[in-house]
């Protein structure tokens, strides 16, 4: 059973390092900045998510996994708000995006 | 060499690439956004370093890194925001 658990953590860890990897292209992929902004705001948290569960798993139950369960619900709350004042400061700032020709 | 170290070593790679958003971006706002990556990044570095030496406290050092970060970012918005005055 501990051997199954581990295999399915590793497995779950390589998805979320994928989601990492294509938030990193895609952040230097498109060329505007609001583009960019919805990759670093929902690919990089999935990718965030993805890993520490996998962690979790691979641990077990325990008084690491109940830390790390503590650290996953602080930056689901935090990271979206930090990208929301960004992008709100960029577009009452003037920002705005450019049209193609 | 173990599996999370191999994983430490690819996300401390993504890390420096997020990095360099920062450094590269055009506007200021590119800058924020690379350094946000950069700080979601260095927490899963740190609860990976925490898995690896098999101790807790790397996690409090991981929690305490996203609040400063957190704080950084808002208030630099803020000011950008209103030109100047928080």
């Amino acid at each position: 059973m501990g051997q199954v658990l581990e295999w399915l953590g590793n497995i779950i860890i390589i998805i979320g390092l994928v989601f990492m990897l294509l938030g990193v292209i895609g952040i230097f992929r498109f060329k505007d900045y609001y583009a960019r902004v919805l990759v670093s705001a929902k690919v990089d948290t999935v990718g965030f998510i993805t890993v520490l569960i996998g962690l979790m798993l691979k641990q077990g139950f325990n008084f690491f996994s109940a830390k790390v369960l503590i650290a996953v619900v602080f930056f689901v709350i935090t990271n979206p708000i930090g990208t929301h004042a960004v992008t709100r400061s960029a577009f009452l700032s003037g920002y705005r995006i450019k049209k193609e020709r | 060499m173990t599996f999370d170290t191999v994983v430490l070593i690819i996300v401390t790679i993504l890390a420096l690439f997020g990095l360099s958003r920062a450094f590269i971006g055009p506007t200021i706002w590119d800058r924020l956004l690379g350094f946000s990556l950069f700080s979601s990044k260095v927490i899963v570095a740190a609860i990976l370093i925490g898995q690896v030496i098999n101790r807790t406290y790397m996690i409090d050092v991981a929690i305490i890194y996203g609040v400063l970060g957190f704080v950084g970012t808002i208030l630099i918005a803020r000011f950008i925001e209103r030109r100047g005055d928080v």
